[in-house]
């Protein structure tokens, strides 16, 4: 069909949409992780146990006959996660109110309508912002110690090595901007929008502050634990919950009675039992 | 001094203005066009119930023509109308429908099999056929035999505006916006464009043109409670008045709508009643049967609104802090079909009244809502007097709606005077030269400049403000839907003095660039011109004609009156304006005035009628074997720009 | 509505730029309250008796022509249908639609926008045959439905209140915003437009069209029409994205 459109006869690039679907992929990508992510690291909660079998599961210890696992597994998921993460970020950027001028208009704009999806958006952009350094820096060290992922050596870091306070602004961040993201990306698209998309905006909403509760207060809850683990173990930094390799033997299954924060001498012992 | 020279000046970015600028461009001459506001802001925005088109789609609309609209329109015109132009007028309004369809409107379809409408208050399935499945459908309207009033919701005029001013966008037609002509140019008969004032930076501007069509919409605000949007204050119309030589037709007829809602006089849209709302009284009591047994709700505009005045007077009326008032009833119409049909009633009923249209009434009373009267033009649009000034839509007196306009025929008019008038308009650019002394131009210019610098150098004076309140007053109490001598001879004597008093207005705000009160300044003198064309010409005017009811005089008079009363300002310093007549010739009517059929038949019939009515049954025994057309041809000859001239189609039946 | 009168506290900004030297500043007015009163009432009184010189737009008073939209309390919304009883504290804030042309005190030009707008998105029926059809002959058919949700998207007014409620427009001077997009999901969804997907992506598929806007739906929480702009948004990148 002939055009019908005048115009000077260049025709519009289609990086746009491109990059567009990249940055709502990417974040799709990393808002799942990070449900994933939360959960995993949630595990401490239930004990060190678990957290040390999801750690070794993470390494693909169960294929490995020494029970030692991979950790190049774990390098390669965060060179993964990472170079999302950069894409996603650097995507972002361009929607980052850059100039002075901009911020005092958004800012203008929110204080005069206090409209809530206008401030969830800027919080987004908020909270982009520092993950870009937070974030950067967590990545860079999972990605230097693929290994060192284990209940002993987390909880040092997090204690010892003064990580808490990263880790307590880096989850507030990554749990508002991924939630926000989340909901976002289902009006972005149209996304279960149902017979009543108003509605259904409502209810994803709630539905998206469910969440950010619930995730919010896991993460809290496995930092504290990390922290006071830490703060036990601060005699021992370094000293690893494996020594060695230790592979839970068929029917000590984790004690999913421990009490985080307890002693647990019980728990070392049938860790140390080989 | 800044000229601006173009072919074809439009005054209104209305429907009737747009559609004569893109008439004007597709010939291809120069066209600009002139408006107080953005022109998607038109009044004609608010049409809500439709437009009136004999297409004949709808199963209640079967076996409609262009004889059954005619009929309908002359009958409810009062058999004040121009035959004529009715005719012109009822033959193109299937063809402006159809090329609305062909740029965008999104006219509501017939959807074919079962549905339930309410008709006389009961619940009726009708079944649509399965032949005319999207079709442009049609609602009932007040006054009409047939569903004719075809309709895109309840937005009918907004989507008919908007889809017009977008063909004016996509022809790349310049609209200069916050512009406001203040005055004609003119000399020895020929119109040569407008003074106009830039409403932003008060700068005035001369718009030289070879035609200049004033199509600014209706005079509504002479009225204290009316429907019609603040800036419906006929200027264009005084302008024209002003010019000493342009006449205004019909000016005292004027159309109050029955249902706008109290008090702030917002309408509902006849399409309430047309879809099977009822009205009801104090008592709950449905009362329109009572007083016309057979069209009910459903009798001609000006009857309803008579009929309503009269059940109020006899103590009926709500009583509320604003007046009597009585019930506007929709709730039997149910939730689904007011929301979606009748929507924009439903957000007034919220927004104004923080009612709930689904499940109460809706408070109305007649309020003042059309104005019959206008520019007086030919056929082709034309002023008779002033060459080269024409005139269409509401500010017009084109006359087809003679002393009552149909619901649903005014936007239709619009759209197709555009047509025919708009290539009258452009005919005229292709044959006249642009012939003007410069020195012409700056008189009119100085003229208006001196008349604002006094406005604005005036110490102390009248307020504007004050006295356009008094005028609608005026107009409100002793002009209405009843009037009679005493009142009439009063109010033309009051206005007499705000007339003198508007000389002498002052301003607090006195400067020159954007201020609303100086915008007021120069329109109230030309309003209350036109209050007192109105007042005047239905003092004068002893018989009752569609809205012209007096109650002195109740009788229709053919004998006497079966004329057009034409006003013109002869000089500045007059305090009333001159009103001749110009007779309606009953032997060239292809309908010679009969009954309307509401209550008794009390007209005083003209000699002429008999024997024109023998004359046609003459003609029709002549010819036994002509068609409708043919008889047409016979009865009522007209020109239509060729265009427009073919036979209509319809479906089940062609174009037979 | 209740008939106890109040005094109501208008503070209203005042800004006349044909006035050389002026300077924008909030000025207070005060009026009783009547039963059933507009903003629109409420400020044509205080024009008649308190301030001559002040502007507003004000044409069907209707809720209808969408002239009259302005920042009222912080919130976009058409002023001629928002009754004084609405605001308990009795202070009501105005303040002009930001975003566009001042034109003075709450006067502003969404006139030019509004027609800049159409001339981008082309808001016209793009069919070479238009001009062609024989208006004799019945009108093309469509399908009742089609119709109806057309005309969803018409019932824009123009008003510019998704275009003052958007963040985005407001920061980037060039993004068509909210109103544009819903022209063009009217014409997208309108059969007899026979513009085909590259050609509308031509007008928006770019950062200053539908992959600029950041979903912050204030165009859907503060359209008067209540126009389904995020459901059209959506609709809208989702067809473009998938342009080859
Ligand atoms: C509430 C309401 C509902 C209605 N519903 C229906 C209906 O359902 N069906 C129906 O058929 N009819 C209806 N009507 C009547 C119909 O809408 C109008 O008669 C018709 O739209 C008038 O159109 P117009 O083009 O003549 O003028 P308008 O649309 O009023 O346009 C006038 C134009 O003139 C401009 N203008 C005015 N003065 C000047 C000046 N001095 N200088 C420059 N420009 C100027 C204005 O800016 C405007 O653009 C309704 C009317 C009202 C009030
Ligand atoms: C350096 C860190 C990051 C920056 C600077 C950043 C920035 C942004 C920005 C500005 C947006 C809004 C895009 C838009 O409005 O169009 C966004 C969207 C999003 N972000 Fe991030 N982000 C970062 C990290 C993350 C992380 C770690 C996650 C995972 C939880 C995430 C998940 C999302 C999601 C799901 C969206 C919605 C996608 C979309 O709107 O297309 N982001 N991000
Ligand atoms: C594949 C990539 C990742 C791996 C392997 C990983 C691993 C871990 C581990 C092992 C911990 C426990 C603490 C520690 O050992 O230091 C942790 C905590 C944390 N990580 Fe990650 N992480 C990854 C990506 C991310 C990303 C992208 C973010 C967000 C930008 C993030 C945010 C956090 C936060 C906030 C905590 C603290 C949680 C808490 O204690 O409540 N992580 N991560
Ligand atoms: S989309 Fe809604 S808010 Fe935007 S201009 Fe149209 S009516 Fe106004
Ligand atoms: S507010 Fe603006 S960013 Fe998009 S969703 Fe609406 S246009
Ligand atoms: S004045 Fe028309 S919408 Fe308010």
């Amino acid at each position: 069909m002939e055009r019908l459109i005048v115009n000077d006869g260049i025709k519009k690039s289609k990086i746009p949409a491109r990059l567009d679907l990249a940055q709502s992929g990417t974040g799709l990508v990393l808002g799942l992780f990070m449900w994933v992510h939360m959960c995993l690291v949630g595990s401490i909660v239930l004990g060190k146990g678990s957290f040390n079998f999801v750690a070794k599961t993470m390494e693909l210890s169960f294929l490995s006959s020494t029970g030692h696992g991979y950790p190049s597994v774990v390098f390669f998921a965060v060179l993964g996660v990472f170079s999302l993460f950069i894409i996603h970020a650097a995507l972002g950027v361009r929607k980052f109110p850059i100039s002075w001028k901009e911020h005092t208009i958004i800012r203008s704009q929110m204080g005069m309508m206090k409209h809530s999806d206008t401030n969830l958006w800027y919080w987004q952009v908020v909270t982009g912002f520092i993950m870009f350094f937070l974030g950067s820096a967590h990545l860079f060290i999972m990605l230097t110690h693929p290994g060192q992922i284990d209940p002993y050596l987390s909880a040092d870091r997090v204690f010892s090595s003064h990580m808490w306070p990263l880790y307590l602004v880096l989850l507030v961040c990554v749990e508002l901007h991924g939630t926000i993201g989340l909901y976002r990306l289902c009006m972005k698209w149209g996304w279960f929008g149902g017979k009543d998309p108003v509605k259904s905006r409502k209810r994803l909403k709630m539905l998206k502050n469910r969440i950010t509760i619930f995730l919010l207060s896991l993460g809290l809850i496995a930092l504290l634990v990390f922290f006071i683990i830490g703060w036990r173990h601060s005699d021992r930094v370094g000293e690893p919950y494996n020594l060695g390799h230790i592979t839970v033997i068929a029917g000590t299954a984790p004690d999913l009675s421990v009490v985080p924060g307890e002693p647990e001498a019980n728990d070392h012992t049938i860790s140390n039992e080989e | 001094m800044k000229v601006i020279y173009t072919d074809s000046l439009v005054i209104g970015g209305g429907l009737a203005g747009l559609r004569i600028a893109i008439a004007s461009r597709q010939r291809g001459y120069d066209t600009i066009v002139l408006s107080l506001m953005p022109a998607k802001r038109s009044h004609s925005a608010a049409a809500q119930g439709g437009m009136q088109a004999s297409l004949g789609a709808s199963i209640k609309g079967e076996g409609d023509n262009e004889e059954v609209h005619f009929e309908d329109t002359v009958k409810g015109s009062d058999w004040g109308c121009d035959q004529d132009v009715a005719r012109m007028f009822v033959n193109t309004a299937p063809k402006a429908i159809r090329q609305l369809t062909a740029w965008g409107v999104p006219w509501s379809r017939v959807r074919k099999g079962d549905r339930q409408v309410v008709i006389n208050g009961k619940k009726v399935t009708i079944t649509e056929k399965g032949e005319a499945h999207g079709l442009i459908t049609s609602r009932d309207f007040g006054g009409t035999k047939k569903w004719r009033t075809c309709f895109t919701s309840d937005g009918t005029g907004h989507t008919m505006l908007y889809a017009m001013d977008n063909k004016a966008i996509e022809l790349g037609i310049p609209v200069h916006e916050r512009k406001e002509a203040i005055a004609l140019i003119h000399e020895d008969g020929v119109c040569y464009g407008a003074v106009v004032r830039d409403l932003v930076t008060g700068e005035l501007t001369a718009y030289v043109a070879k035609a200049t069509t004033i199509a600014t919409g209706g005079y509504g605000r002479l009225y204290a409670v009316t429907t019609n949007a603040v800036i419906s204050e006929g200027i264009g119309t005084a302008i024209a008045l002003e010019t000493g030589v342009a006449t205004l037709g019909n000016m005292e007829a004027v159309q109050f709508h029955p249902t706008a809602i109290v008090p702030v006089g917002i309408l509902t849209t006849e399409g309430c009643r047309g879809d099977g709302g009822l009205l009801l009284d104090k008592e709950g009591y449905r009362f329109m049967p009572d007083y016309e047994p057979d069209k009910k709700e459903l009798a001609s505009r000006d009857v309803v609104s008579r009929r309503m005045t009269e059940h109020m007077r006899k103590g009926k009326g709500v009583s509320s802090r604003y007046g009597d008032h009585l019930w506007l009833d929709i709730t039997l119409l149910g939730k689904e079909h007011i929301n979606k049909n009748l929507r924009e009633v439903k957000e007034i009923c919220e927004y104004f009244l923080g009612i709930d249209p689904v499940k109460e009434y809706i408070p109305v009373r007649p309020t003042q809502h059309y104005s019959m009267g206008g520019v007086r033009t030919k056929a082709t649009g034309e002023s008779p007097n002033l060459k080269g000034l024409f005139s269409a839509g509401e500010a017009a007196c084109w006359d087809m709606h003679g002393f009552n306009r149909l619901g649903g025929n005014s936007v239709a008019e619009t759209v197709v005077a555009g047509m025919i008038v708009g290539e009258y308009v452009a005919d005229h650019c292709a044959s006249t030269t642009l012939n003007i002394n410069t020195v012409l131009i700056e008189k009119f210019v100085r003229r208006e400049e001196n008349k604002i610098f006094k406005l604005l150098n005036r110490e102390a004076g009248e307020n504007p403000f004050e006295l356009r309140k008094e005028m609608q007053d005026i107009m409100m109490d002793k002009v209405g839907i009843f009037r009679n001598g005493d009142d009439l001879a009063q109010a033309v004597e009051e206005l007499k003095k705000l007339n003198q008093r508007a000389k002498n207005i002052a301003l607090k705000n006195r400067i020159s660039t954007s201020n609303p009160e100086l915008v007021e300044a120069i329109r109230v003198p030309k309003m209350i011109k036109l209050a007192q064309c109105v007042a005047y010409g239905a003092m004068l005017r002893t018989e009752s004609r569609g809205a012209h009811a007096r109650e002195d005089f109740p009788e229709r008079n053919d004998k006497d009156w079966l004329k057009r009363t034409l006003t013109t300002w002869n000089s500045e310093d007059a305090d009333l304006p001159e009103v001749t007549y110009e007779e309606l010739d009953i032997m060239k009517m292809e309908m010679p005035p009969g009954s309307r059929g509401y209550g008794v038949d009390n007209t005083v019939h003209h000699p002429d009628t008999e024997k024109r009515v023998a004359g046609i049954e003459e003609i029709k025994t002549a010819h036994p074997d002509a068609d409708r057309f043919e008889m047409q041809e016979l009865l009522n000859p007209i020109e239509i720009p060729e265009k427009f001239r073919g036979k209509n189609e319809r479906t089940g039946r062609g174009f037979k | 509505m209740s008939d106890q009168e109040r005094t109501l506290t208008f503070h209203i900004l005042r800004y006349n730029p044909q006035i050389k030297g002026d300077t924008p500043t909030m000025k207070r007015y005060e009026i009783k309250e009547a039963p059933g009163m507009t903003i629109f009432i409420a400020l044509n009184e205080i024009r008649e008796k308190h301030d001559t010189s002040i502007q507003f737009d004000f044409i069907c008073r209707a809720g209808i022509c969408g002239s009259c939209a302005m920042i009222i309390n912080g919130q976009p919304d058409l002023a001629c249908r928002t009754l004084t009883s609405k605001f308990p504290e009795g202070e009501i804030k105005l303040l002009p639609l930001p975003g566009f042309e001042l034109i003075g005190d709450l006067s502003v030009n969404t006139g030019k926008f509004m027609r800049q707008m159409s001339e981008r998105v082309e808001s016209w029926i793009h069919d070479q045959n238009a001009e062609n059809v024989d208006l004799c002959k019945l009108e093309e058919r469509m399908d009742p439905d089609t119709a109806d949700e057309i005309y969803e998207l018409e019932r824009c007014v123009e008003c510019g209140c998704c275009v003052s409620a958007c963040a985005t427009k407001r920061m980037r001077e060039g993004f068509l915003s909210a109103v544009g997009f819903m022209r063009l999901a009217r014409y997208a969804l309108d059969p007899r437009d026979k513009r085909s997907d590259e050609e509308f992506y031509e007008i928006m598929g770019d950062d200053d069209g539908v992959f600029g806007c950041m979903t912050l739906l204030g165009c859907q929480d503060y359209c008067p029409k209540d126009l389904p702009h995020q459901t059209q948004i959506a609709y809208l990148r989702r067809r473009m994205a998938l342009v080859k």
